[in-house]
């Protein structure tokens, strides 16, 4: 038993939430997106354009939605813990993160053999998780600028003239869902490649015992073998 | 010799023609619906053609000048062939053609000359076809001793406005596209450089459609007021340009439908399906064409089977973004990208990454296996590496402060596992609830 015990508390209901609009609004984003690129498929564009608008006010609405959510819910700032902090804070670089980035990226790449002490996210987690939120509103930003209804809106048509026109845009477009499709490959292997203990607490509340760890003393102090709920 | 073309009584010439007074009406109409206008313009523009121009009983006819810079005159070809009046109206009733490469009847010296005075006289509108060169130190498009440059500057400055028509002359057109050999740029860029502050109206399209530029003659030339032009930030007609080609698009329900052309000659072409999966720009080009059409308002090329080709895409203030460089090759969904002389699709490359992160994950995944850390991941660092050489600084609390360690304490397990230090949120505090 190497993983630290996962509680609730390290992902309130709400965000709980908002995990599931993401997933579902960005893989039907990615899906109809395709249709969209080129129609492989016959007798869908309509649908999938109606969706596709849809999910990205969404996707959007959701991640604006998250941004403000963090500073009014409280969260674990760590595994392992039921202690909780104001969520915005273990989003931003923590104590428990100092000087661990370099950990992290060892340990990733076999050069380190035992499992970094770590905040709920780790360093290049934390990054990456960061890069997220812009990348929606820039995915967004961008797909207003391809929808014929707000291209002639100035802030839409000055952005399509900064990048060289809307083909440009549409490259953008493009490229940045393979960076969501990367990212997804990424987020989907780490959360579930040390066992699928994480994505059970992140989808259906499922709580696991393992070993506790105090966010004050930044160090595990324990092994909870029963959380109770499992 | 006369140096400007008079003419009278506008109604009477209409007459002797043949037109009614209805069809009159019925042009203005025409010319209205071409310039975006509703249709409580048309007498107004009615009022105006009667009044300002033609029917003024001792008026002058405006003067115009046609210049060709680096143009193929497909433009003139295109103003050629519009019957709606026909080019013969337009040019000896409804303008006075002072100069024009192409459709001027005199030559050489006489048509310099006329050139030359219509400029000093002021007053007159002057047309641009084709793009600027800056190339080969402006010496390109050389006529009567001028270099194309010097022409044109000295048309611009005293013009009342200067119509860009053609893609060609709105940006560079497919002149200015990769690698640009001749620095082709478009009018508005060019004068705005030069400090020529003569208003620029573009019309854009390879060619340009002619009744756009008759509409803007009635706006610019018969209303004789270039401000009553409603135009959007490139300067163009915003009537025209406005909306995509898809927004107007008379396939745009096969579209929606999900109904595609996939291959030119199939069952889907004949039942006239939309043709999107062939490159067609459509849904990113302004312009107008499916609603004033093309060839005297006969067909247009989507109604031809043809995808659009986005010739109506050019920015004024950047010659990069003229419609061959970001439109070709035209029946790919989208437009080779470029390092260097290295040309290539973005999607390959976009795959290609893509399936590079994959095969890497697996890889990874069969580390983490043959290590052992699929189940639950390897065992946790008995110290940070920073604490343990800052024991000072040292971020963690440990059993021992060099060789690290859990710190363990029932009483801490207790806190952390079953008693939230901090309010819990709405939620937490149900749940805590319900589980009792």
């Amino acid at each position: 038993m190497a993983h630290l015990a996962h509680y609730r508390e390290a992902h309130p209901m709400v965000f709980v939430v908002t995990h599931w609009i993401n997933l579902v609004s960005m893989i039907l984003l990615i899906l109809t997106g395709f249709i969209i690129h080129y129609p492989f498929i016959a007798g869908i564009m309509g649908i999938c354009r109606g969706v596709h608008l849809f999910c990205g006010f969404v996707l959007f609405f959701n991640c604006l939605f998250r941004i403000v959510a963090s500073f009014f819910v409280k969260s674990a700032p760590t595994g392992g813990t039921r202690k909780m902090v104001t969520d915005y804070k273990t989003w931003l670089p923590q104590k428990d993160n100092r000087h661990q980035g370099g950990a992290w990226i060892k340990y990733y790449l076999f050069m380190k053999k035992d499992h970094p002490l770590s905040a709920k996210l780790g360093v290049p987690q934390k990054i990456s998780y960061l890069c997220i939120p812009i990348l929606i509103i820039v995915m967004f930003w961008t797909g207003l600028c391809l929808w014929g209804a707000t291209m002639n809106w100035a802030p839409i048509a000055w952005t399509i003239n900064l990048v060289g026109g809307a083909m440009s845009i549409r490259i953008i477009h493009y490229y940045m869902m393979f960076v969501f499709i990367c990212f997804m490959f990424l987020h989907i292997y780490l959360a579930n490649v040390e066992g699928i203990a994480p994505t059970k607490l992140m989808f259906a509340r499922k709580e696991h015992g393992g070993l506790v760890y105090d966010p004050d003393i930044h160090n595990i102090v324990g092994e909870d073998f029963d959380p109770k709920h499992d | 010799m006369e140096e400007n073309a008079m003419m009278t009584d506008a109604l009477g010439i209409l007459e002797s023609r043949g037109v009614t007074r209805r069809s009159f009406m019925k042009l203005c109409a025409g010319v209205a619906a071409a310039a975006g206008l509703s249709s409580v313009a048309i007498p107004r523009v009615a009022e105006a053609i009667e009044q300002s121009v033609i029917g003024a009983t001792s008026g002058d006819l405006y003067p115009v000048i046609w210049i060709e810079g680096a143009s193929c005159t497909g433009c003139t070809e295109s103003f050629a062939q519009i019957e709606t009046p026909d080019v013969a109206s337009v040019v000896l009733d409804v303008i006075s053609l002072n100069y024009s490469e192409t459709l001027s009847a005199a030559a050489g010296y006489s048509v310099e000359e006329a050139k030359a005075q219509t400029i000093a006289a002021g007053n007159y509108i002057l047309i641009y076809e084709g793009a600027v060169l800056e190339g080969w130190g402006g010496n390109a498009l050389r006529a009567a001793g001028e270099t194309g440059i010097e022409s044109l500057v000295e048309a611009a400055e005293s013009a009342n406005a200067v119509v860009a028509v053609g893609s060609c002359a709105v940006n560079g057109g497919w002149c200015a596209a990769y690698p640009n050999p001749s620095k082709a740029v478009g009018v508005q860029q060019y004068l705005q450089k030069e400090g020529i502050t003569t208003p620029v109206v573009n019309i854009p399209g390879c060619p340009v459609n002619p009744e756009w530029v008759m509409s803007v003659l009635v706006d610019v030339v018969m209303l004789q007021d270039p401000t009553l032009l409603e135009l959007n930030s490139f300067n163009e007609p915003a009537g025209l340009f406005n909306q995509t080609i898809h927004d107007n698009c008379e396939r745009r329900g096969h579209f929606e439908n999900g109904e595609f052309v996939y291959e030119f000659g199939s069952e889907e072409e004949k039942l006239g399906y939309c043709l999107y999966p062939l490159g067609c720009r459509g849904p990113q080009t302004k312009a107008l064409c499916g609603v004033t059409l093309w060839n005297n308002r006969r067909s247009w090329c989507v109604q031809a089977g043809a995808p659009c080709i986005g010739c109506c895409e050019a920015n004024p203030n950047n010659p990069g973004d003229n419609w061959v460089e970001v439109n070709t090759p035209f029946r790919a969904r989208f437009r080779d990208l470029r390092i260097q002389e290295l040309k290539f699709q973005p999607e390959p490359v976009a795959w290609a990454i893509t399936g590079i992160v994959a095969v890497a994950l697996v890889i990874h995944g069969f580390g983490m296996k043959k290590t052992g850390r699929m189940d639950g991941g390897a065992p946790f660092e008995p110290i940070r590496k920073w604490d343990k050489n800052h024991p000072n600084e040292a971020i963690g609390t440990y059993a021992d402060p060099e060789q690290g360690g859990p710190v363990l304490s029932a009483e801490l397990v207790e806190d952390n596992s079953h008693k939230p230090s901090a309010p819990a949120d709405e939620v937490v505090a149900d749940y805590e609830e319900s589980k009792e």
